[in-house]
């Protein structure tokens, strides 16, 4: 569409025109065009803000999917095709799982020194350690071999262990979102973190991230038992958590506390979004340092202490996300390798 | 979340999106499980609002994705916008299922189904009488339009499809679609004054 034509546009032209209903609709995608457009066309405001509130009345109910709704139906679209897929397509039945391992088959060397402590004093049954990990910028989706899944954040690592016995075992480096399968037998979980801190499941759905000074727990779903102590020295103390609680240990002092959190803010980075209630230019920091290694520099500390509500998508590429990080806090974000400026606009 | 919506529709970037298809037509389940996981509310959203009753949306859900999965190896590496694949292809099994269903045989009583509209969140605060007056009027004139042309509206609106594939889904003509759209919005400048939008401009 010629732009002299829109001169001549009535509020609900620019309504029904495809481009404007997408500036409209996708505020967080920048459209240069229109923003140069009524720069050009001041006068044009009133007919443009007519026009956009008309797009914005068109709203419609909303029904959502809770989360357990949505996993159970991806369950019952695997179990529906289980029975056909067996007959029909016997390669399938290499468990596809052991694709996604291979490749990290290289990284397991390393791992495995890391690893080595618990390998030694394992008893020795025989058992077979499985090992990925992420780089910065990307998160994977894993699925265990009980069919448990996992979803590793960026800059992370999982080890996996398959024993004689059956006893489900993982070691976290980083950050992961677990959703544990519930096994006929009632067989344990266990999380392993590198510090004295292990959480202890059923089946249940729960966040740890270790990547800070802390580490911090959050349940979403079930009930697990918290394991703190050093081995060796005395019992570990049993702490168990409720549903909507979050526990926060400390690495250095071993000191922990426990309370009562809104558990999606903590875990909806595994389904794509960000949920910044009370979100501080701080807190976005820490997320671009988790997850980009990027840090973020300010002169005035006070700016830091900005903050934000809403939720947006994370999209895992670090210039997108600056600038869709730049436009909520309406703030500059200049990168320059590792390190973005913050300035005020 | 209304709001929420807008944000996340704008996530659809066309190439990203192909070539996470791509994946998945060679198999990868983790591509798979990345497009259950983009499209699965929008789907169910669309469902709701095309019978309201969750378990026959979620049944027809759950043989969408086992086909895809089943099929794709004949699916074609083409397809330009998988959220109007998912949304075309769910609503044939939506109306497959229907027409099974005695209830929804006489044609009218199923045009009955009407999808629901809301007021911003910005103009539900104000509660003056006035505003609440606008607002049953502008519900009484949506209230006019048709099932399908409801349905027109919802699709390029909630679902960002854009009018050729609006009109494709629906079997309209392009020009009908703008035509609905252009009557819908007529009545929402009708029935929207201008104390409640300047309200709404000092925002």
């Amino acid at each position: 569409m010629a732009a002299s034509n829109y001169l001549s546009y009535t509020a609900r032209e620019f309504a029904m025109d495809k481009d404007f209903q997408e500036w409209v609709l996708h505020p967080e995608l920048r459209n240069v065009y229109w923003e140069t457009w009524l720069g050009q066309h001041p006068e044009k405001e009133p007919i443009i803000s007519d026009a956009r509130q008309l797009v914005h009345s068109i709203r419609f109910k909303s029904y959502t999917l809770s989360a357990t709704d949505k996993e159970q139906l991806w369950d019952a679209v695997w179990s529906g095709m289980a029975e056909e897929e067996t007959d029909k397509d016997p390669v399938v039945s290499t468990p596809w799982w052991k694709y996604t391992w291979k490749y990290a088959a290289a990284v397991l060397l390393g791992i495995l020194v890391a690893g080595a402590w618990w390998w030694m004093q394992s008893p020795g049954t025989e058992q077979t350690i499985l090992s990925t990990h992420t780089k910065l910028g990307e998160t994977r989706r894993l699925l265990l071999p009980d069919s448990s899944e996992v979803t590793l954040n960026a800059d992370s690592r999982l080890l996996y262990a398959i024993t004689g016995s059956g006893k489900r075992e993982v070691w976290l480096d980083g950050e992961a979102f677990f959703h544990v399968k519930h096994t006929t037998s009632g067989q344990k979980f266990i999380v392993h973190t590198y510090d004295n801190l292990n959480v202890e499941v059923i089946g249940t759905q729960f966040n740890v991230n270790s990547t800070g000074k802390e580490i911090v727990v959050v349940l979403q779903q079930g009930s697990i038992l918290l394991n703190i102590g050093e081995p060796g020295k005395g019992k570990a103390t049993e702490l168990y958590l409720h549903p909507g609680e979050m526990l926060r240990y400390n690495k250095q002092d071993g000191d922990y506390v426990k309370k009562s959190v809104d558990a999606d803010h903590y875990t909806s980075w595994h389904t794509g979004r960000l949920i910044m209630d009370d979100f501080t230019l701080a807190d976005a920091a820490i997320f671009m340092q988790q997850v980009f290694g990027k840090t973020l520099i300010v002169r005035d500390s006070q700016l830091l202490k900005y903050k934000v509500s809403g939720s947006m998508p994370i999209i895992y590429n670090p210039d997108t996300m600056m600038t869709q990080l730049g436009k909520v806090f309406r703030m500059q974000f200049n990168q320059r390798g590792d390190e973005v400026w913050i300035h005020k606009q | 979340m209304n709001t929420g919506k807008a944000h996340k529709s704008g996530l659809r970037v066309v190439t990203s999106h192909s070539s996470l298809w791509g994946r998945f037509l060679q198999g990868d389940r983790h591509a798979f499980a990345e497009i259950y996981d983009a499209h699965i509310d929008d789907l169910f959203h669309y469902g709701m609002h095309f019978c309201q009753e969750k378990e026959r949306v979620k049944d027809c859900l759950q043989d969408l994705f086992q086909d895809l999965w089943i099929s794709r190896e004949h699916l074609s590496a083409d397809i330009q916008n998988v959220r109007y694949y998912l949304i075309s292809s769910l609503r044939r099994r939506l109306l497959r299922a229907l027409r099974k269903d005695r209830r929804y045989q006489h044609r009218e009583s199923w045009e009955a189904f009407e999808f629901e509209y809301t007021l911003p969140l910005e103009n539900q605060l104000i509660l003056d009488e006035t505003a609440e007056e606008q607002k049953r009027l502008l519900q009484q004139g949506l209230a006019g339009l048709t099932r399908r042309q409801r349905e027109a509206i919802y699709l390029r609106f909630f679902q960002n499809l854009n009018y050729q594939e609006v009109a494709d889904i629906m079997s309209m003509q392009v020009d009908s679609v703008y035509n609905t759209i252009s009557k819908a919005i007529g009545i929402l400048k009708k029935n929207i004054s201008l104390p409640l939008l300047l309200l709404l401009l000092s925002r």
